[in-house]
This record gives C-alpha cells, structure tokens and sequence, in this order.
C-alpha cells in the first residue's frame, strides 16, 4: 500500500484554482519531487499533506487513512515539515526548537527530549551548535535546525517547501547534502525544490506541476531526456541551464 | 551601538558619571524608604517582639506623629539666619524659599514614606493582576474568534473610553463592593488595610488590564505569523502552539508598552486619594491642609513620584536586558 495517495485532490482560493483534480501516490522511501513555475499549486499541494490548508475535493490518504478524518495534530506528528524561510522558533535556541515538540506533542520529559534533539542535531551536523539562537545561526545552519526538528518526531513522511531557496548560494550545499543523507537512510519525502542535481541524483520521481495540474510525472532521467510533453522539456531546460 | 551623550535614550544609558550620581541617589532614597516601612511595619515589628529581640520599631505610632530622622531645625533656621541679612528679595528670596522646602520636606517626609508604601503596593499589585487578567484579553483579541474578540474590544474600549475617577467612584461609591469587602473579618484590622484600598486596588486592575492588553495586542500581532504555522506544523494544538511560541515572544516585545503603563499607573495611582485611600498624593493632602503649604508639599511630592518613576523604569530596563533573546524584540537591531 502507498504511504501517501493523493486522489483527485482540487482546491481553489476564490475563483483562482490552485490545485486541478491532482492524483499520485507515493510508496515509503520514495523522494518525490515536485517542480514548477510560481503560482502553480506547489505549496498549496504540499501544505495540503498536513491539513495546513484544507483541500476543497477529492481525498488525501496516509498509509491508507483519510487524512481530512484524522485529527490535525496526531496527522501533523506523522508529517514533518520544513519551510522556505526556516520558521524556526526565534526564542528558542536550536536545541530548543527541537524539544518542543517533543515534550509537548510526544510527551517526552525534558531530559529525553534533550537528549533525542542532541542525538537529531548532531545527525544534520549542528550539534555544536545547540545553545545558539536562530538569530545567531547562518541560513544553512537554521535550515538543519529545521530538519533536525522534523526529523526528531519521528515522522512516516517529511515535507520540504523549498528548503533551499533563502539560503546564499554557497550555503545550499550543506542542506541538500543533509537531504540527500536522509533519503539514503530512507526517509519519505515530498520536496518543492528547483534543484535539478539534487532531483536528477536522488528524486525516485519528479513531478511537473503548472497551473495545478501535473503535467507529466516520472522518473528523473527520462523527464529531463525524453518528456512527453514540449512544456516539460522547456521548463527543465530552463532550470537547468539556471543552475549551470 | 553609539549613545548620544546629550540624548540618553534612557536613565540606564547615562554615561558613566551620571549614571553613578542618579544611582547613588537612589540607593540613598531607597535604603531610607525601606528602612522607615520596616521600622514602622507592625508585622516585623511583631515578629521580632515574638523572638525577643529589643523594641526598636515603631509600628504603633500613628502616622502623623511620626518623627523624622534628620532634625529640620538646622535648615529652618539657616532659612531665617539668610532672611534676616536684609539683602534684596530677589538675591535671596529662593535660597531661604529653597532651605524652608527642605525643612518642610524632612519633617514631611516621615508621613509620605508611608504613603509611598501604599502607592507602591498598590501599584505592584493592580499591575501584576492586571497582566493576568490582559494575557487572556490580548489573546482572544488576536486569536479568539468573532464572539471571544469581539467581548475582549468591547472590554477594552469601555474601559479605556471612560475616566479612571469615574471608574473608582462607580466601584466604591455606586457599587455595594466596598461594604462587602469591609464586612471580611481582617479588613481593616492590624496591618491589613481597610475596603477603599482593595477597592483600589480592583479598579486600577480592571483599568490597566484594558490598557495593558492593548499593548500585548500589538505585541502578539507583531510576532510572525509563521511562528504559529511552524509550532502547527509539529504538532502543537492553536492554544498549545500561542502559550509556547507566540506568547514567549510576543511578551518580550510588549515590554516596552508594559513599562510605559507601569509608569501612568504609579502617577494615576494617585486618584485612590478620591476614594479616601491614603497614598502617597493622599497624604501629601493632608499635610496641605494641615499646613496650608499647598505648592511646598506637592513640590515635595512630585520628588517622591519622580523616584518611583525612575526606578521603575531603570527596573524595567533590567528586566528586559535579562530576559532579551538575540533577535526577539527590541535588541533585534543589536546584531
């Protein structure tokens, strides 16, 4: 059974529609990863996993449990998420931004929250880093910190809305490597990104989204060599050549 | 960050010197005070009665016999040695005006230091629960939904729409409150005050509390919205989520604002002399019209207020640097 099933899922704010009758599914392990120009229902989609928008039709399903019954809280302790600007808390330290919800959603005491955030900390490479506050830490390391605190609840699934896309350039690096760590060991997850090396190397699938619709999903390789459709071939070639 | 010499943003940001005189005064100010609320303090007066130590407080002398610690002798009469020199009024009238004042102000000093006390407990006291009561009102402010807003502006704007004095009366004078306060068995006996400060003391609460949440408001307003959303995204329920992270951070931006009501609270603090509390305008009231010295004593009283005042805002000061967090709230132009 797919870990995540989206079945012909749509979602519109006012008269725009973000997202169009959008279907896939996702095994466990998979790095899926979802392109496409702005304003194409690439967050909407992906907030739509963890019921931080709700989708107006069709269905969203967790190892086979409909999202939209479950309770948001328990459903957003199965998935994390990482966002573009980091979100972190900005009164906690790195540390900290990791135990709360350990603590408060898991139930840990705080001397085991402590300890896992460490542990969790020191897998995406920051653990030196523990007492430092958000405003103290570079984009690259808050981004891990962020990682770090999807990561430490153990999630069947993580979201990543554009992990890559405040950083500085010579920082983006150290997060797609923590990444692409994370998808040796097998994690699941569902990456807004455009970045097409991490896509090409590590993604088990790419999907083109425009105007909420997909407009071709499949394997990298054959989305960048022979895509079906000239759309597909003119975006990535377009991103492509950016990130020469 | 450079301070302007001439332009201290705050008492705290003094430059050196200065810094050491105002705070030199105010240890001086403020052992003298504590000391003469201690040696007038009937509890610690009975408690050291109780382990046996000798008499030395005073705690049953009536407020208005109570006898200064520095004779105002001297100046009083170095006040009439200069008028006696028959220069010009103009030469000398403000030195003997000046060295009266200072007379008047030891021999007064004994009653507003008791008055203080009031004052600064009654302050203290309506501010702290005024902050629990404009926690929850800010946050249904912000976060409560239509109906839960809705009753939190209307509470705000009817309070802070309204005159404090009018306030107080409705509450002592209209309202059977005071009656039933008074009818409690310690209300007015020993070293517990009478109805009219508790009454005080629940106006000033439900009057700051508006104001108060409206600073909190702005604060929590001020917090990215984002910071929810990531506290949502882990997990944490909408109420768990606003205690844990907007709050945190939302109170540290509301110190400023907060400080600022702290400082009208001490001076408003003075209506409660309407309502026949004797703080520290009411005594200075009593002394007017026991001496007929109206300008000297308010004078004089202004001085005390000016102390408070400034303590609390150095106070203040202190609190927000202690619990400042690197790019929360107003040191986030320091890095």
């Amino acid at each position: 059974m797919s870990l995540l099933r989206f079945e012909n899922v749509s979602k519109s704010y006012g008269d725009e529609e973000v997202l169009h009758d959008v279907s896939f599914e996702l095994d466990a392990g998979d790095v899926e990863v979802i392109v496409g120009p702005s304003g194409s229902g690439k967050s909407t989609l992906l907030r739509c996993v963890n019921r931080l928008t709700e989708i107006d039709d069709g269905a969203i399903y967790l190892d086979g449990e409909d999202v939209h019954a479950m309770d948001e809280n328990a459903l957003r302790r199965r998935v994390g998420m990482v966002f573009q600007d980091f979100n972190l808390f900005a009164h906690r330290t790195a540390r900290g931004n990791v135990t709360l919800g350990l603590t408060e959603v898991l139930g840990l005491s705080e001397r085991e929250a402590t300890e896992r955030a460490e542990q969790y900390l020191q897998r995406v490479g920051v653990a030196d880093q523990a007492e430092a506050y958000p405003a103290e830490l570079s984009g690259g390391q808050k981004q891990r910190v962020g990682i770090a605190r999807a990561l430490a609840m153990d999630p069947d699934l993580i979201l990543f809305d554009e992990p890559t896309s405040a950083l500085d350039p010579e920082l983006v690096g150290e997060v797609l490597g923590v990444m692409r760590d994370l998808a040796d060991d097998g994690m699941t997850m569902l990456a807004v990104t455009h970045e097409m090396g991490f896509a090409r190397s590590v993604a088990s699938r790419l999907t083109f989204l425009e105007d909420g619709r997909i407009v071709e999903r499949g394997p990298p390789e054959r989305l960048f060599e022979q895509p079906d459709h000239d759309r597909t071939r003119e975006f990535l070639g377009g991103l492509t050549d950016l990130h020469r | 960050m450079s301070v302007d010499e001439t332009e201290p943003a705050a008492v705290g940001e003094l430059p050196g010197r200065r810094r050491l005189t105002v705070l030199a005064v105010g240890v001086v100010f403020w052992a003298w005070l504590l000391a003469r609320w201690a040696y007038h303090n009937a509890v610690l007066d009975r408690v050291f009665g109780a382990l046996g130590a000798p008499d030395l407080l005073r705690s049953e002398v009536p407020v208005r016999n109570r006898e200064p610690w520095l004779p105002p002798e001297p100046f009083a009469s170095a006040a009439d040695a200069v008028a006696s020199l028959g220069l010009p009024e103009v030469a000398t009238g403000w030195l003997v005006w000046l060295l009266d004042l200072v007379a008047f102000a030891i021999e007064s000093a004994p009653a507003l230091a008791e008055g203080a006390y009031v004052t600064v407990y009654l302050t203290v006291a309506s501010m702290l629960l005024g902050l629990v009561v404009a926690v929850p009102l800010s946050v249904a402010r912000v976060y409560g939904g239509t109906a839960l807003s809705w009753l939190s502006l209307a509470y705000t704007e009817l309070i802070r729409g309204t005159p404090l004095l009018a306030q107080l009366f409705l509450l002592y004078y209209g309202l059977p409150l005071a009656g039933a306060i008074d009818s409690v068995d310690l209300v007015g006996s020993g070293s517990v005050p009478g109805a009219a400060v508790f009454v005080a003391i629940v106006g000033f609460t439900i009057n700051s509390s508006a104001y108060q949440s409206e600073y909190i408001r702005s604060a929590l307003q001020s917090v990215d919205e984002d910071q929810l959303v990531a506290a949502r995204s882990v997990g944490l329920s909408k109420w768990a989520g606003i205690r844990h992270v907007v709050l945190p951070q939302g109170l540290r931006y509301a110190i400023p604002g907060w400080t600022n009501e702290f400082v009208y609270l001490i001076k408003y603090s003075a209506l409660a002399a309407f309502i026949t509390v004797s703080e520290l305008f009411g005594r200075a009231d009593i002394i007017a019209s026991d001496t007929f010295r109206t300008t000297d004593i308010y004078v004089i009283v202004a001085v005390f207020y000016l102390a408070l005042v400034l303590t609390t805002a150095l106070a203040m000061e202190r609190v927000s640097t202690a619990v400042a967090i690197p790019g929360v709230g107003q040191h986030e132009g320091d890095r």
